[in-house]
């Protein structure tokens, strides 16, 4: 794909929007403002769009693919003449004010170039594996390949690592179209725009460091995204919710609020984790129809008509719901299974109940409190998400507050109708 | 009637750190931290829900805040940043205040009848004095029985020299200056108290 | 101009090796007619695009067959400025979708086979494709329609306004403002943020002033939208402003009429009614922003205020949904009261569950801090006392018990209803509505399918959809704000500036003559030949979109710009009038005909697959990516989508001699997946019909068979197409096979 950075028609360079973070947000930021009739360029970090959507396994409450509209928005992405994508790439540096901003681009190596046809014989050539962080490092993956099977755009990356072991240059040959290029170099480049999308988007929070509850430490203690890779037919266990040990599965606790709500972690509530562990539910049903399952809550915040979905959830006459944050898990080590351990507000029993998984719905960290934008002037809340108080770099998604997908969706599209108006303004 | 604000607003401003109260979401992971919970008839969360109700009676009657052993698990875990151990403690002394506490509540006997004197006398525990008087401190005969019950333990203890049986000790270095702390200590409460 | 075809034929990527590429341009060539044919080793690099370059300026190419890769890879590489190219995926299902051709010969002759008809398909489209003219009128117009204006509706027109926008905002108050305008105070929209814990100034003073003295917005105040008649970027919108109409030319159409109040009378069980001192939340907010919080009973002050949460809402006798901002909004309010009373103020909030999502649990914490109290329970009881103020009695879930408190006030957090008419498209009633009723409807839209939009749950006229929240059956008409879901200011604020932009790009995409999503920039739209219509009405019932008015006679008014070219009237249409310039039921037709049948003693059957291009196609070609070997039998044809297909392409495939036919096709029923609402649906209905005609062949009617698949169903996609060809053999010998 050759960069275009002066657009297709002609457009002036200066009315071209930047949009930053290729997940639902920078998507559909790109897409809605293209579709307008604008240029948009497109970076993502990873070697890949889809962001964290494209690691769920179903969209709550419709419990439909979230492949289904990353495909749609891919296929408005490709039509498009007027969007660049830019993978592997990162804003290193903003300059300048609304309508006219300098912004340094570093393209980070992939390794393959553009003559990759994606017919995977050099994954098939490649020994080397490493951490599949798409699984959350439920598996390991070939050091060269595309991510994951519905990955857009469906072309090979190679870990930077391996890509400077002679293994790497053995695999030039292997291939038949010459695409692997391992002394690839990366690549700075600067651009004039108008406007600037901030779309980065979250990382689910670190359930290690929420020490009571054992993660990482205690058997069978994991997480609501692992959940969503394991229940994926496309995953590293092929769909199924699987133990440690491969014993069978009768008995499942959610714990809600890990992480988030609280001071020592995440202050803020997540938003999506009650609904997503409320879907998680149909997950533990339709595999084991006779599992027993405990939700732990705080507050149930199933927002507006997603009431609809917590009625339908609760019509499940097997799961139980406790009114209860989790004091702590121990260890059963002979079973190897998780003892929840906490109080029931509504009873005020105590209870220490052993389950054969325990499923922590951790929140949303925002990946912008790590990198934020680099460029002055920024405002940033107690947390780091991202104020929307500077017009001409506007926030969206999660970059601003936890989010649902309508909600990013929603909100990026108001995005881009900011992102317009700079542009405008620019105009005159 | 419940929920009226008066005594919350009293415990609020009067007890150690209990405006905290307000900030109790009713999670219960104090009780689930607590090692001797299932031994509190009201968990620290429902003392505080019960403060805000203004149920007086029911929370300065209660011993509740007597179980606590101080071993600040709920603080570190409550996602609200209740400092509960505190506040638990300024409940009990309220109940005392307001002389609702049970005068045979256990723990307190032992830390007004037993732990301050031997405490204040020397600077210092002296643990088989401690002991001696806990055990003692409802008569001989109940002493006996309760020192041949815990007979083994002591022995053990004295074994692995976690027991100094030796009952009466020598002052700390420096204990006129002990003593005058306290006794500042104590002004300052009255002066605090003589002001409210 | 006239078409001259070029077909490039790539033998890269193993093509070469799988199948015999020579005989694939002869089939071109000779058979199919095209002369220009050309092979290239990898025709999507620079080499291979600059041949076909050449051959567009040197042999005047302009329609392009690429007989390569899927469609869905190398679209920019092949990019011909032209929407006259159809790609034949020949790598993902004669190569790759069949891994044993290389080493098995008949396998290799099925892989042959399929390519050549795969070509066939490709060389048959652009024989009968025609370059799309767009749709143009020289009345389009860009202008925006913006109807009410409160908080979301003046946020949708100034939005689009300061986009460079001409915005029409009617709104039926004296004064712009709505409901924002008369709070006392908002909640903060990120309480997380430095300095923005606290009460937040409504705004709405200013945000007036800017819209009232905007350039670019008309303002019609004190007036209501009468009549919309027309289409995206040719209503005419008739406007009422105090008895004198006005019509405007309108593009596009944000319809942010709010909210209204769960009537508090409902709510008996809740105390209202029962002393003056039990209020709702309104008439709270009202009380606090002219200043003195009192009894309404006898004037003194009120200090101890409680205030019941869900009231009305989450109920299954009253809203079943949540109101969403409630829990926020008495927050707020006993924040006034402490505001006011100090130290002798004394709050309290009867809740369910406390809802404050994201950086809102800041303002929870908040309130605490502030000293409310938060009482998890229902009310039970509510009696006047004599002194004034109320008796509340309360089942406290957390206290376990019931306890009962006096307050002075006691504040119903009602829930909110959308201000807006909606249809529900399941009672036909409400299409057939009388003028009075017409007359009282926000738009009173012309179309055949209701002056109404449609109602997705609970009369809000919200989007199914997830990941495309703004689409609705109503191309060019979007609802912000808590018309279309329950919602506060600051999320109302977002969802009207998004609205905007939809707005925007419906006017920017139709003065191209391009559809929107899901079809964004097509600019083919369908065609009739009014001669042939029969009158039978079925595409202006069946267009999910209402694009198709009827006149006095029953004949189809066709509306391009309402269209989003899915094609469903097509396939309603029993006449087969209905055609899009690159997409018709002859096209299609002609394509299943062309397949090469082989005669029955061969034993080697033909499945034709009608095939969703959203979902289930990419899934059959991600099935060849996976290189899972999909069944060499089956001959896939793309559609629309499957509302688009018209039976008479059963009978073409039966008179073919294909064994049988399979749909394929997004999930409906109530969660349904179909891009074009319901194209899928009626594509089942249709089906339904088809047993009829097949025995009338005298054909199992087993032999047609629709499947709802999604993108996920890679894994199962070959085995289910296994077992279909399986079943099929198994009815016996199709007696339409070729001799």
């Amino acid at each position: 794909m050759a960069r275009r950075c002066v657009m297709a028609d002609g457009q002036a360079a200066s009315q071209t929007i930047l949009v930053v973070g290729g997940g639902m947000s920078g998507l559909t930021a790109a897409v809605e403002a293209a579709e307008v009739g604008r240029d948009v360029i497109l970076v993502e970090k990873r070697p890949y769009l889809g962001g964290r959507v494209a690691q769920l396994n179903k969209y709550f409450p419709k419990l439909c693919t979230p492949a289904c509209g990353l495909e749609i928005n891919y296929q408005r992405v490709r039509n498009n003449p007027r969007i660049t994508v830019l993978t592997l790439t990162e804003v290193q540096e903003i300059q300048g004010s609304e309508g006219d901003y300098t912004v340094r681009l570093r393209e980070n190596p992939r390794f393959v170039n553009e003559k990759c046809t994606a017919c995977g014989e050099c994954a098939k050539a490649c020994d080397a594996e490493v951490d599949d962080e798409f699984n959350f490092g439920l598996s390991k993956v070939k050091a060269v390949g595309n991510g994951h099977n519905m990955a857009y755009p469906n072309r090979y990356a190679m870990s930077p690592e391996f890509a400077k072991t002679p293994e790497a240059e053995k695999l030039v040959a292997v291939c038949p179209v010459g695409a692997i290029e391992p002394k690839m170099e990366a690549k700075e480049s600067t651009l004039h725009i108008s406007s600037i999308i901030w779309a980065t988007g979250w990382t689910p929070y670190d359930a290690s460091k929420i020490r009571p509850y054992g993660y990482g430490r205690i058997p069978n203690v994991t997480t609501n995204m692992r959940i969503e890779r394991m229940a994926n037919k496309f995953g590293p266990s092929g769909g199924k919710i699987v133990r440690d040990d491969g014993k069978e599965i009768k008995n499942v606790a959610f714990i809600q609020c890990a992480g988030s709500r609280d001071h020592n972690y995440l202050p803020f509530c997540s938003r999506i984790c009650c609904l997503a562990s409320m879907k998680q539910t149909t997950y533990v049903r339709e595999q084991f129809p006779d599992a027993k399952i405990t939700i732990y809550y705080i507050d149930l915040r199933a927002m507006d008509r997603y009431e609809a979905f917590q009625k339908k959830i609760e019509a499940d006459q097997g799961i139980r719901w406790i009114k209860s944050k989790p004091a702590r898990i121990d260890a059963d080590l002979e079973s190897r299974s998780p003892i929840v351990i906490g109080e029931d507000t509504l009873t005020g029993v105590r209870y220490a109940d052993k389950y054969d998984l325990v499923v922590l719905a951790t929140g949303m960290e925002p990946n912008i409190a790590a990198s934020p934008v680099p460029a002055s002037g920024m405002t940033y809340d107690a947390y780091g998400f991202l104020a929307n108080a500077t017009t001409g770099i506007v926030g969206t998604g999660c970059a601003t507050g936890p989010q649902d997908v309508s909600g990013s969706v929603q909100a990026s599209t108001a995005a881009a109708l900011k992102a317009i108006q700079s542009a405008a303004k620019a105009r005159g | 009637m419940a929920y009226d604000l008066s005594f919350a607003k009293e415990v609020y401003k009067t007890s150690e750190v209990g405006y905290w109260i307000k900030m109790c979401m009713q999670c219960g992971v104090c009780a689930g931290s607590c090692p001797l919970g299932p031994h509190w008839e009201h968990s620290p969360r429902q003392l505080f829900q019960l403060v805000r109700a203004g149920k007086m009676e029911e929370v300065l009657k209660s011993d509740s805040m007597w179980m606590c052993t101080s071993c600040y698990n709920c603080i570190v875990r409550c996602p609200r940043g209740l400092p509960i151990t505190h506040i638990v403690h300024g409940l009990a002394r309220l109940a005392v205040e307001k002389g609702m506490a049970d005068p045979k509540q256990p723990t307190r006997r032992f830390a007004v009848e037993v732990f301050w004197d031997n405490i204040t006398s020397t600077g210092r525990v002296g643990e088989a004095g401690l002991t001696m008087k806990l055990y003692f401190i409802d008569g001989i005969g109940p002493g006996i029985q309760r020192g041949l019950e815990m007979k083994n333990q002591a022995l053990g203890m004295l074994k692995t020299k976690r027991l100094n049986p030796i009952p009466f000790r020598s002052k700390i270095k420096g204990f006129a200056g002990f003593k005058a702390m306290l006794d500042k200590a104590f002004e300052l409460e009255a002066k605090k108290e003589s002001n409210a | 101009m006239e078409k001259k075809i070029g077909c490039y034929i790539c033998t890269g990527c193993g093509i070469n090796e799988a199948l015999n590429v020579k005989t694939l341009t002869a089939t071109v060539a000779k058979e199919q007619k095209i002369p220009l044919v050309k092979n290239h080793a990898m025709l999507c690099s620079p080499e291979g695009v600059e041949m076909i370059r050449n051959d567009m300026t040197s042999e005047g190419v302009n329609t392009f067959l690429i007989a390569a890769c899927s469609p869905r890879v190398h679209v920019e590489t092949f990019r011909f400025g032209t929407p006259m190219i159809e790609r034949v995926n020949l790598r993902e299902f004669a190569v790759w979708g069949q891994p044993d051709a290389a080493t098995d010969k008949d396998a290799k002759e099925d892989a042959q086979a399929l390519g050549e008809d795969l070509l066939r398909f490709g060389c048959i489209r652009v024989k009968k494709m025609n370059n799309p003219e767009p749709f143009e009128d020289p009345g389009l117009s860009k202008t925006i329609l913006v109807v009410g204006g409160g908080y979301s509706g003046m946020t949708a027109a100034k939005g689009a306004a300061d986009a460079g926008y001409d915005v029409v905002l009617v709104e039926k108050a004296v004064e712009l403002g709505g409901k924002v305008a008369k709070m006392h105070r908002l909640t903060p929209a990120n309480p997380s943020l430095p300095g923005k814990d606290g009460l937040q100034e409504t705004g709405a003073k200013a945000l007036c002033l800017a819209v009232e003295t905007h350039p670019r917005i008309k303002l019609y105040k004190n007036a209501r939208v009468k009549q919309t008649v027309g289409a995206p970027g040719l209503f005419d919108v008739t406007i009422d402003q105090a008895g004198s109409d006005t019509v405007e030319r309108i593009g596009s159409i944000v319809v942010a009429t709010g909210y209204n109040l769960y009537d508090p009378n409902k709510l008996g069980h809740l105390g209202y009614g029962a002393s003056p001192d039990v209020i709702t939340a309104w008439d709270f907010e009202q009380m606090a922003r002219e200043g003195r919080i009192v009894r309404k009973s006898d004037g003194l002050p009120a200090k101890r205020v409680a205030f019941v949460q869900c009231a009305g809402s989450r109920d299954k006798n009253h809203l079943e949904y949540c109101s969403s901002t409630c829990c926020t909004v008495s927050m707020k309010q006993a924040l006034y009261v402490i505001d006011q009373y100090k130290n002798e103020a004394s709050t309290c909030v009867i809740y369910q569950e406390i809802r404050t999502p994201g950086q809102l649990e800041d303002f929870y914490r908040k309130a605490q801090n502030e000293g409310v109290v938060f009482v998890k329970g229902d009310v039970k009881q509510v009696a006047a006392n004599s002194g004034g103020g109320v008796k509340v009695q309360v089942a406290d879930k957390l206290l376990r018990g019931d306890e009962s408190m006096e307050v002075d006030l006691l504040v119903l957090a009602t829930g909110m209803t959308p201000n807006i008419d909606t249809t529900d498209p399941n009672v036909s009633s409400n299409l057939n509505l009388s003028d009075e009723e017409r007359a009282k409807t926000v738009l009173n839209l012309d179309y055949r399918q209701g002056a109404s939009l449609p109602s997705l749950k609970w009369g809000f006229p919200d989007s199914h959809y997830i990941c495309f929240p703004y689409e609705t059956r109503r191309t060019g008409i979007y609802v912000a704000g808590p018309a279309r879901r329950p919602m506060g200011a600051a999320s109302s604020a977002t969802d009207a500036m998004g609205a905007a932009l939809k707005a925007i790009q419906a006017v920017e995409s139709i003065s191209r003559g391009a559809a929107v999503h899901p079809r964004a920039g097509d600019l083919s739209y369908p065609s009739f030949r009014k001669e042939g219509c029969t009158q039978c009405k079925r595409c202006t019932e069946e267009c999910p979109f209402g694009a198709i008015n009827e006149d006095d006679k029953g004949n189809p008014q066709f509306n391009p710009t309402r269209c989003r070219r899915c094609g469903t009237c097509m396939g309603a249409c029993p006449q087969k009038i209905i055609s899009f310039a690159n997409y018709s039921v002859d096209m299609i037709g002609a394509m299943i005909k062309g397949c090469e049948v082989p005669p029955a003693e061969d034993e080697k059957p033909r499945i034709l697959v009608l095939a969703c291009e959203n979902d289930a196609y990419p899934a059959l070609d991600m099935a060849g990516i996976n290189r899972q070997k999909l069944n060499p039998y089956i001959r896939v044809i793309p559609v629309r989508c499957l509302g688009s297909v018209n039976l008479v392409w059963i009978a073409d495939a039966m008179s073919t001699g294909y064994d049988g036919v399979m749909l394929l096709g997004c999930r409906h029923g109530d969660d349904y997946q179909c891009h074009f609402v319901r194209g899928s649906a009626l594509a089942e209905i249709r089906l339904s019909k088809v047993a009829e005609t097949l025995s009338r062949l005298q054909l199992d009617s087993a032999r047609v068979r629709l499947t709802e698949i999604n993108i996920m169903d890679v894994d199962r996609l070959p085995g289910l197409l296994d077992d279909f060809v399986k079943e099929v053999t198994a009815l016996g010998e199709q007696p339409y096979k070729p001799f």
